[in-house]
Formats: C-alpha cells, sequence, structure tokens
C-alpha cells in the first residue's frame, strides 16, 4: 500500500495536451505543468527568474517553455538558452528555473521534489482513462472524508494511501487522487482502471459534480 | 458598409468584432471614448442606443444594440446557412440557452474585468464570486461533452454559443481569474483559437 506519498497529483494527463502548459497551486505554491512536443511532462516553479512572469502564461516551442513578457525560453532542464533581446549572448547558467520530479501514473501528473522515486507510485495502475478533476472551495483531508462517506453507487471504498481514495465496482478501479491547493481549496483528480466506457465515466462525472455542490451547499449552511 | 460603434478594450466589442473576423465580413468602426469619458451614456450616443451600452451596430437601415441580438443578426443577415446559428430546432434553442447566459451569468464576469481595469476600487467580491460560478457551470458542461468526445458547446461545430461565451474566459485574468479551475475550458480556448478568422485584443495573448 503507498502511504505517506511524496507525490503530489497537479493535473489529468489528457488534460496537459503535448505543446501547452497549465498553472497550478500546490500547497499554496504556484507551478507550472507542461508537456513539451516530444510528449514528456515537466512540473517547475511558475516563475520566470526574469521579471517574475508566471511561466503557465507563456507558450511551448518544440521542447522549450517561452516566457509570455519578453519571450525568455527555457530547455526540459529549466535552463535558460536563449533571450531574443540578446541573440548572440551565451545565456549564463545561473538563469534556471526551479524544477521538481515529474511523472505520469494512473491517468494523472504528479509531482516530488527532485530525486523522489517513481517506484512509489508503482501499486497505482499504470494507464487509465480520465473522468474529471474536481476542484472544491474546502481542505484536503474534509474533502476525502467527504468522498469516502458518499461512494458512487455500485461501488465500495478499497484500502488505499494516504491523499487517496480508492472505489471499486463495474469491474474497475476509480482512483480519486487529492491535490492540496491551499490551506482551504482542494483538487480532486479522478480517473477510471479496467473495464471503462464513456457511459460509465459519465457517470462518475455526475456523481463528483453532485457530490460537490452537495459538500458545498452544505458549507454554506454551516456558516 | 457595416459600422461598428465600439470601444476597444470593451469585451462585448471584441465578440461582434471576432465575429465580423470569422465571418469574412468587411466593416468600419467608430471609436467610442467609454473609458474614462462614458461616451456611450451622453445624448449624442443614446440617440443611437437609448440603453446607453456598447456596441451598437448599424447595417444598412438596421440599427442594433444587445450583443446577443447583434450576433444573431449578423449571422442570420450575412451566413444564413452557416452553423454558427443552426436550423435544428433542438440546437437552436440551445444556442439561445447559452446565448442568454453570456448575456446574464457572465455579465458579473464582464462588470468585474471592467472595474479592475478602469476604477481605483476594483472588481467587487459578489461579481468575482459570480463569474467563478459561470466559469464552473460553463466547464461542468464542456466537460461532459468532452467525454462524449465532442469540443464545442452545441452540435458538433462550433455555434454562436462557443463564440459569446470564449471571450469573457479568455479575458478573465484581466479581473485576476486564473484558468487553472477550468481544464475543460482551456481545451476549448485551445480548439477555438484555431479556427480560421480568430483574432485576438489585448488581454488575450497572441503567443499561446
Amino acid at each position: 500500500m503507498t502511504s505517506a506519498l511524496a507525490w503530489i497529483p497537479v493535473a489529468l494527463s489528457a488534460d496537459i495536451e503535448a505543446g501547452t502548459s497549465a498553472g497550478t497551486l500546490v500547497n499554496g505554491e504556484e507551478r507550472v505543468v507542461w508537456r513539451d512536443d516530444k510528449g514528456e511532462i515537466h512540473v517547475w516553479e511558475d516563475r520566470c527568474p526574469h521579471r517574475g512572469m508566471r511561466m503557465s502564461f507563456g507558450f511551448v516551442r518544440g521542447d522549450h517553455i517561452a516566457c509570455l513578457y519578453h519571450g525568455w525560453r527555457y530547455d526540459t532542464s529549466g535552463q535558460c538558452r536563449y533571450i531574443p533581446a540578446h541573440p548572440d549572448l551565451k545565456v549564463p547558467q545561473t538563469i534556471k528555473v526551479p524544477t521538481f520530479a515529474a511523472t505520469e501514473r494512473a491517468g494523472i501528473v504528479w509531482m516530488a521534489p527532485e530525486g523522489a522515486d517513481p517506484a512509489e507510485l508503482s501499486t497505482l495502475h499504470e494507464a487509465a482513462e480520465p473522468v474529471r478533476s474536481l476542484f472544491l472551495d474546502m481542505p484536503a483531508e474534509a474533502t476525502l472524508l467527504a468522498v469516502t462517506a458518499a461512494p458512487p453507487e455500485g461501488y465500495r471504498p478499497i484500502e488505499s494511501g494516504t491523499g487517496l481514495v480508492t472505489f471499486q465496482g463495474n469491474e474497475m478501479t476509480v482512483l480519486i487522487a487529492a491535490q492540496p491547493r491551499d490551506a482551504g481549496r482542494t483538487a480532486l483528480h479522478i480517473t477510471a482502471a479496467g473495464n471503462t466506457s464513456a457511459t460509465l465515466r459519465r457517470d462518475l462525472i455526475l456523481w463528483a459534480t453532485d457530490l460537490r455542490n452537495r459538500v458545498e451547499s452544505q458549507m454554506v449552511e454551516a456558516a | 458598409m457595416i459600422r461598428l460603434y465600439n470601444y476597444h478594450l470593451d469585451e462585448n466589442g471584441f465578440r461582434v468584432r471576432l465575429l465580423l473576423s470569422m465571418l469574412g465580413l468587411s466593416f468600419e468602426t467608430v471609436a467610442v471614448d467609454k473609458a474614462p469619458g462614458r461616451e456611450q451614456e451622453k445624448p449624442p450616443m443614446l440617440a443611437l442606443n437609448p440603453t446607453g451600452t456598447l456596441p451598437i451596430l448599424e447595417d444598412g437601415d438596421v440599427r442594433l444594440f444587445g450583443t446577443a441580438a447583434i450576433l444573431a443578426y449578423l449571422v442570420r443577415a450575412h451566413a444564413p446557412d452557416s452553423p454558427w446559428l443552426t436550423a435544428d430546432a433542438a440546437d437552436f434553442g440551445r444556442v439561445q440557452q447559452w446565448l442568454g447566459f453570456s448575456t446574464r451569468e457572465l455579465k458579473p464576469a464582464v462588470d468585474a474585468r471592467e472595474a479592475a481595469l478602469f476604477t481605483s476600487e476594483g472588481a467587487s467580491d459578489s461579481d468575482l464570486k459570480a463569474a467563478r460560478k459561470a466559469f464552473r457551470i460553463m466547464n461542468d458542461h464542456m466537460t461532459l461533452r468532452q467525454i462524449e468526445g465532442l469540443d464545442w458547446f452545441v452540435g458538433n461545430t462550433p455555434t454562436l454559443a462557443d463564440l459569446a461565451l470564449l471571450p469573457s474566459f479568455a479575458l478573465s485574468r484581466d479581473c485576476g481569474i486564473d484558468h487553472d479551475e477550468y481544464p475543460a475550458l482551456r481545451r476549448w480556448l485551445r480548439r477555438f483559437r484555431t479556427l480560421p478568422g480568430f483574432i485576438t485584443m489585448p488581454g488575450v495573448p497572441d503567443y499561446h
């Protein structure tokens, strides 16, 4: 069983298309998730060292990502390689964006401190189909408790690790991985492995959306 | 010649300019000093549009205010057989539903952006909250559409529903609403940007 994971889920793999980037929040810190044209996934600090612009506002060209402000281009190691305003300059090695370990497992993009071992995720299915990411304005632990308390009809919870809920039913394994965005906000990344179909995944989307609406309306009533 | 009374940073003017461009129609613009002058609320402009809003469209003898009406008119008058406004009754109704949404549920997004750009107070919390709620409804809809392999809000092609909804999302960062909570809308925006005739405005990056 996985426990005390170093790996934090940050997106559904399907939602980060090749040649695109997206910003996200992890424990209150801004991160950029981007995929190069070869399909490799990258997670970095979401900040251009030049003027502090968010890299997620920028654009991916080949295996480089460029800042929207002044077009500074960074390779997949985070190293700045090209500054358009100084085309002949050999860019100093010190101009580098801090990077994280990034991997994909069970249809989800995961990040961890550099050097973390992707084998920690090996108990999860290798591949899975996307259901949806669900964004809730409540803390991660409370969100997962709410999920476990109201499984979708026809599914039962099975043992899983910290930050994860797993359901089995309809010849499928449904993985729900919690991303703590900040102290009061959570993203749940939901995928399904096994005998999946668009109909079953649609039912799971509707379940998840309804769960969010019910949980948040309970919060409003409690407030 | 089609004439558009327009303020270049106005989101609703962008909706009309976007459709004109995508339909390949030539037009002239009359610049109205909306910020800071509020010229559209003053007598010379009130004679053209008593509601004091922008944009206003003139096409021959036809003069229209109200963005959704202008969009629907342009398709009927200049691209009547195009899929932007489908003939199928159910899909026509669905397009009207989202057109209504774009002028009603997305109004807080339009107002929040204008307040953020043009006032010292900035966007109100209630407008930002309502704008996020509207984007969430749109994202929920497109999440279901995408699982069925469908790329657009209604039917199998881009319609006025997509065109009328898109500018608020494309410009949402102007009032500090990021795109990270709306993955299905991110993918939809990227697809729409590749359509022939797509244009940008300040706040919608040329590079993406």
